[in-house]
Parts: C-alpha cells; sequence; structure tokens
C-alpha cells in the first residue's frame, strides 16, 4: 500500500496549529506554576503588585523562596484590558459599519476602490505607530482640551465627569484602539457587503423599500456571523495590544479607574514594561508571576473565542 | 534551572536588539582589515547621554573595536550584563546583596557620579525654585499630599502663592535607577515610607489617583511637559531638555535642613562626605550626605560588567574602554562630564574601580 503523504502532511499541518495552542497554555502553566502556587486565587481580584524588597534577602513564605513583602494581585489590570477593549468595540463598530456600507453600497466604484485602498492600508499599520501618534498628538490635546471640557459638560453622567486627568488614561487607550481596529473590520464587512447576492438586494428594491431598508432587512440580517466573527478578532487585537495601550494608557499601579479619564493599565502592556524589573528578583517569582498574567490573558482570549462561537451557533439554530 | 530559563527570557527577547546590533557593527566592519571587537553597552538613560558622547570619540581613536549603545533602563542593563547579552550594563543602582550572592562574578564600576533633580510644572510658578523636602515628596507619591496648596508646601515655600490644583506625581515603570535613588532619598527622610514602600529600582507605588507612569527619562520629560501640576524626578543629563521645556526645578532639603539646588558645586560638596567611605566593591548610596551644602540625591553611576569574558580580546579592549572612560583625560574630561551635567569621579574612587576593572579577563 502506498504511503498517503499528502493527506498526512495535512493532517499534520493542520493539527499544528491546535497543538500550538495547547502547548502554549501547558508551557505557560508549567513555567508559572510556583507563582500559581504562592499567590492562589487572590492573583485574580487584589489590587496588589509588589515584587517586595529587592535589596532585601530572600524569605521563605508559605513553602517558596521571595523577597520580603512580595505580593502579587492582577485585578487592576484585568479591568484596564477588559475595560478599554470594551469601551474601544463600542466605539468602533458602528463607526466600522457605517464605514463598510458607505464604501460598498453608498458611492460609485471609481470613487469607492481608492478609499478602501486607504481603509486596507489603515488595518495593516504596525501598533506603535498608532501608539506614538496618540502618545503625540492624542493625549495632549485630549488632556488639555477636550477632556476637561467634557468632564465639565457631562458632570452628570456617571464615569464621566470628575477628574478629567493629564490626557494619559482609559478612554485615551480606548479611543487609540477604536482607531486601530476600526479598519480592521470595516475592511472585511465590506467584502462580505460587496458579496451578497446581488438578485436579493434588487428583490428588495422591487418590492420598494429604500435603500437604508434593504440594507437593514436583507443585507445585514446576511452578516451577522461576519459581523460577530470580525469583531472577535478585532476584540482580540485590542485585548492583547502592547505598544500603542503602553504608550497612552498613564500605566497606573494597583487602583481601579474611577472615571473614564483615569489612568489604568492592561495586562500585555504591563508585561512589557515590567519584565526588567522582574529579571531584577533573584528568586524569579516576579517572572513566574508576569507569565501567570499571560496565562491569564491566553484564557481571556480562548473565552471570548468560545463565547463567540456560542452566540453564532445559537443565531444559527435559530 | 530557574536561572537557565530566566537566562533564556531576557536572551530571547533582547535577541533581536542583539541580532541587529551584530549585523549593523558587523557591516560597519567591512572596509577594516582586521575584524573589531564589538562591544554592547545597555541600560540607564541617564547615563545614556554621557556613553553617545564617548563612543564616537573612542571608536575614533581605537577603531579596532565596536561600540553599540541603547538606552533601555537599569533593570535591563543589570539583567543583560549578568545574561552576558552585554558587555557593559549601565545603572544608576548597585546590584543588591542577594543578586551579587547569585552572581558573584560580576562587578559594579562607578564611572561618574550624577545628580537627579525634582522637577514640575506648575503654570505661572515654573522660575520659581519651590523648595521640597524629602516627607513633603513621600506624602505626594504616596498619597497623603494631594493639592499643591497643602498646608506641608506651603510651609516650606512661605510667600509662593501656591495653586489649589491636584498633585500628578509622575513615577518610573521601567525598573530604574532613577526609581532606586529617588526611593532611596524618601526612605532615608521618612520613616514610614522606609516602612511601607523602602527603596529599590521598582517599588510598588502607592495608588494615588491620576498618578501617571512613564518609561525612561525622555519619557519622564513628555510626561510632565504634558502634564500641568505633575511632579517627576528626572536625571541630570536631561537638563536641557527640562530647561527647553521651561519647567520648574526644586531646591531640595539636605541632612544638615538646608534647601539647595541640584549644582555641580552643591553635588561635589555631597561627594565630598561620601565618597570616602566607598567599599572595595564599590556598592554604596551616597544619598542624603551630611554637609549644609550637600545636594541630597547624588549617585554613582555603574557600570555593570562581568569578570569573566567570552575571550582574551573582548576582555582586554572592554580593560581599555573602563579605564578610559573613567580617565580625567579620557571620558572623565570636563568636556564630557560637564555636556550632562555630572561630577567626575574622585580621585579615591578611580583607584577602586581601577582596581576592579583589573579583575575583568
Amino acid at each position: 500500500m502506498k504511503f498517503p503523504i499528502f493527506r498526512s502532511s495535512l493532517v499534520a499541518m493542520a493539527s499544528l496549529l491546535p497543538l500550538s495552542l495547547l502547548a502554549l497554555i501547558t508551557f505557560l502553566t508549567i513555567y508559572s506554576w510556583p507563582a500559581i502556587q504562592y499567590n492562589q486565587f487572590h492573583f485574580l481580584w487584589t489590587n496588589d503588585w509588589d515584587l517586595g524588597n529587592l535589596y532585601g534577602d530572600p524569605v521563605m513564605e508559605h513553602g517558596f523562596q521571595v523577597m520580603p513583602h512580595a505580593r502579587y494581585g492582577i485585578w487592576f489590570l484585568i479591568v484596564g484590558t477588559v475595560a478599554s477593549s470594551f469601551i474601544a468595540m463600542v466605539l468602533a463598530l458602528p463607526l466600522a459599519i457605517g464605514a463598510a456600507v458607505l464604501l460598498a453600497e453608498g458611492m460609485r466604484k471609481s470613487r469607492a476602490a481608492p478609499l478602501s485602498l486607504f481603509v486596507d492600508l489603515l488595518a495593516s499599520i504596525p501598533s506603535v505607530v498608532y501608539g506614538l501618534w496618540g502618545y503625540a498628538v492624542l493625549v495632549p490635546l485630549l488632556g488639555q482640551h477636550v477632556y476637561p471640557a467634557m468632564a465639565h459638560a457631562l458632570s452628570f453622567v456617571p464615569f464621566f465627569g470628575g477628574a478629567p486627568g493629564s490626557g494619559y488614561g482609559l478612554l485615551t487607550a480606548s479611543l487609540v484602539l477604536t482607531i486601530m481596529i476600526v479598519p480592521l473590520i470595516s475592511a472585511t464587512l465590506r467584502e462580505s457587503i460587496n458579496m451578497t447576492d446581488p438578485a436579493l438586494k434588487e428583490a428588495g428594491r422591487s418590492l420598494g423599500l429604500s435603500r437604508l431598508e434593504v440594507f437593514w432587512h436583507v443585507v445585514l440580517p446576511k452578516l451577522r456571523t461576519v459581523v460577530i466573527g470580525v469583531s472577535i478578532l478585532a476584540l482580540g487585537r485590542a485585548l492583547g495590544e502592547t505598544m500603542a495601550v503602553l504608550m497612552v494608557s498613564g500605566n497606573a499601579l494597583n487602583y481601579l479607574p474611577n472615571n473614564i479619564y483615569t489612568p489604568i493599565s492592561s495586562m500585555a502592556a504591563f508585561i512589557a514594561s515590567q519584565l526588567d524589573s522582574a529579571l531584577q528578583d533573584p528568586t524569579n517569582m516576579a517572572v513566574q508571576a508576569l507569565s501567570e498574567i499571560a496565562l491569564v490573558l491566553l484564557l481571556i482570549a480562548v473565552a471570548v473565542n468560545v463565547i463567540a462561537r456560542l452566540i453564532l451557533w445559537m443565531a444559527r439554530v435559530r | 534551572m530557574l536561572f537557565r530559563m530566566k537566562k533564556n527570557l531576557s536572551r530571547n527577547i533582547n535577541g533581536i536588539a542583539l541580532l541587529s546590533a551584530l549585523g549593523l557593527s558587523a557591516f560597519a566592519a567591512m572596509p577594516a582589515s582586521a575584524a573589531p571587537i564589538s562591544l554592547l553597552e545597555t541600560g540607564s538613560t541617564l547615563l545614556y547621554p554621557l556613553f553617545n558622547l564617548w563612543v564616537p570619540v573612542y571608536t575614533k581613536m581605537n577603531p579596532g573595536v565596536q561600540i553599540t549603545t541603547q538606552g533601555t533602563g537599569s533593570g535591563t542593563g543589570i539583567a543583560e550584563a549578568i545574561s552576558g547579552v552585554a558587555q557593559i550594563g549601565a545603572s544608576d543602582a548597585y546590584m543588591s546583596d542577594a543578586q551579587i550572592k547569585m552572581h558573584p562574578n560580576i562587578l559594579n564600576i562607578p564611572l561618574a557620579i550624577s545628580i537627579q533633580m525634582i522637577n514640575y510644572n506648575l503654570p505661572g510658578l515654573n522660575n520659581v525654585h519651590l523648595k521640597l523636602s524629602g516627607p513633603v515628596l513621600a506624602g505626594i507619591y504616596n498619597g497623603t499630599i494631594t493639592n499643591w496648596d497643602d498646608a506641608a508646601i506651603a510651609k516650606l515655600n512661605p510667600g509662593v502663592k501656591l495653586p489649589n490644583h491636584k498633585i500628578i506625581p509622575i513615577h518610573r515603570t521601567d525598573g530604574s535607577g532613577d526609581t532606586f535613588i529617588f526611593t532611596t532619598y524618601l526612605s532615608d527622610t521618612t520613616p514610614v515610607w522606609s516602612k511601607n514602600i523602602g527603596y529599590s529600582t521598582t517599588v510598588s507605588w502607592p495608588a494615588v489617583p491620576g498618578g501617571i507612569g512613564a518609561e525612561g527619562n525622555p519619557g519622564m520629560v513628555q510626561a510632565l511637559k504634558t502634564t500641568p501640576y505633575g511632579v517627576a524626578y528626572i536625571g541630570i543629563s536631561w537638563k536641557k531638555p527640562v530647561e527647553e521645556a521651561h519647567l520648574g526645578l526644586a531646591m531640595l532639603e539636605n541632612r544638615a535642613g538646608q534647601f539647595v539646588l541640584p549644582t555641580v558645586a552643591n553635588a561635589k560638596a555631597a561627594a565630598g562626605e561620601m565618597v570616602a567611605k566607598t567599599p572595595a566593591d564599590e556598592r554604596i548610596s551616597l544619598v542624603y550626605a551630611p554637609g549644609a551644602k550637600s545636594y541630597p540625591i547624588i549617585n554613582y553611576e555603574y557600570a555593570i560588567v562581568s569578570k569573566t569574558q567570552p575571550n582574551a580580546q573582548v576582555a582586554a579592549e572592554l580593560r581599555k574602554f573602563l579605564n578610559w572612560s573613567i580617565d580625567l583625560k579620557g571620558g572623565n574630561a570636563p568636556h564630557f562630564i560637564e555636556a550632562v551635567n555630572f561630577v567626575p569621579l574622585p580621585d579615591s574612587a578611580v583607584a577602586l574601580s581601577r582596581k576592579q576593572i583589573a579583575e575583568i579577563q
């Protein structure tokens, strides 16, 4: 019998992807295992990240060698990560859908083509460029002019009043994330709108529906799965965004935002900014705690994906 | 095992930087006949401007050596000198006893003395040198002093009309020697800070609503520039951009109870009190020196170097460069040191540093 080379190589390549995810989770779990045992569950819901006295002598605590007073709690990072990504999604979805509809349906092909090219280009700009722009342009502009006015005008709305801060913070991070993910969502959506069966649209128009009504009742329901799918991709990018958030978030440590202008930090940005400090810890517990953050971030990303699949599945069943 | 993992981690992360550094130096070296020795310096952003003045001059005199410089923060400097990625780890902080115990072949070699400024961005008051003390700064950074017109600040500055505005303390997020010397000053002056937070290249900053973290000295300058009512600690080698941004410069209270500016003369006065106490391994804090003129936050700028280098040529070039850098006719010459507002290494410290440099093999 001939060995099925093509088939087996396909199987090998296809199983590489799920295996690499499993390998990543396994590696992170093994590497951060001492930290997981030392931190237990309050790791997740305390606001207390302290590498301890790095110039002291290591002490034994609960059977682990750590620096004196070392404690690791990342609730503020979880909140910062989820809040900034959530706000970014809320802002980005309507913008992205609007842009996609405009480019696909609202203008002549000859004009839409070059604009579409721009949107596609925007989707491929490295995030550090957005971060730099946010740092140099958005932060001073928002912090000195926009936020004080906003906080004053919206002082009665919860989370929108109070101290306007300095421009580094939750809303700025969310805005930079929004600008990053809008092109990502709208580029995919535009393609799907273009691919909707023209016969369906023409049928709608012949029944006397306006263009908006055709879009709302005919095109959009077809796009539901695409919208959810691409939103998850975008959310994944926002949750894991490192540099751009690091540059504009204000890098808050150990406290929760009390309004949308407050500095925050995200898990990804924190890992990047704290690694060199963690390497100073001679017991290595700090680096293991950082990889525990990476593990939590990975699990959140997996959970988001699973939830999205569930939503898709339920949408299909109904 | 743990150590190897740690080593690998830092190696991987900096692998790209290293590769590009090696690639660049290899490329630049093409025309020379003998392959030049390549040295990598990384770490302190406070020492970075001085290395950038040194390296072009030194490599012009010594075409047989290529030196790449990077401003990545003292924490990275120490970590990469230990892992062997960098030959010179620049740091404003010396290594802890526990670190030395783990890595006994790492030397802490002072190259110069630096000064730290406390700067602020107070619209209308940046031309006034506000008087600040250790306990007041500790209060600002631990959130017990929240407003600029707080009685504790007003008491130190009679006659200055302080604004009724929230203070925004700015700290470093990266592992930083500036954080180390700043928190040493707070610990030396304020028992409650010493007890709850202490000193290190990274500390668990108390949660002050609105407080900002910034990356590196350039990040501190930029953050303070764009943050009215902010306060920040910044290395003296960044004095020029601070002055260009018209930010305020504080007078600090020293051990004798006098308020002094971070001038070279005041730093020399402080160094004069402390340098004689330097031990053979030169790991000592120069912060909060006695003496009426002494500026309280000064420190040795260290080259963190491994005693054991990959080969004899690298070791020889490294010794040669380090010996040149601390020489009064070499790297400690006035035109270098004055350009970054540092203080040259005093003779007794030069002798100790030379002894340590001789140990590099």
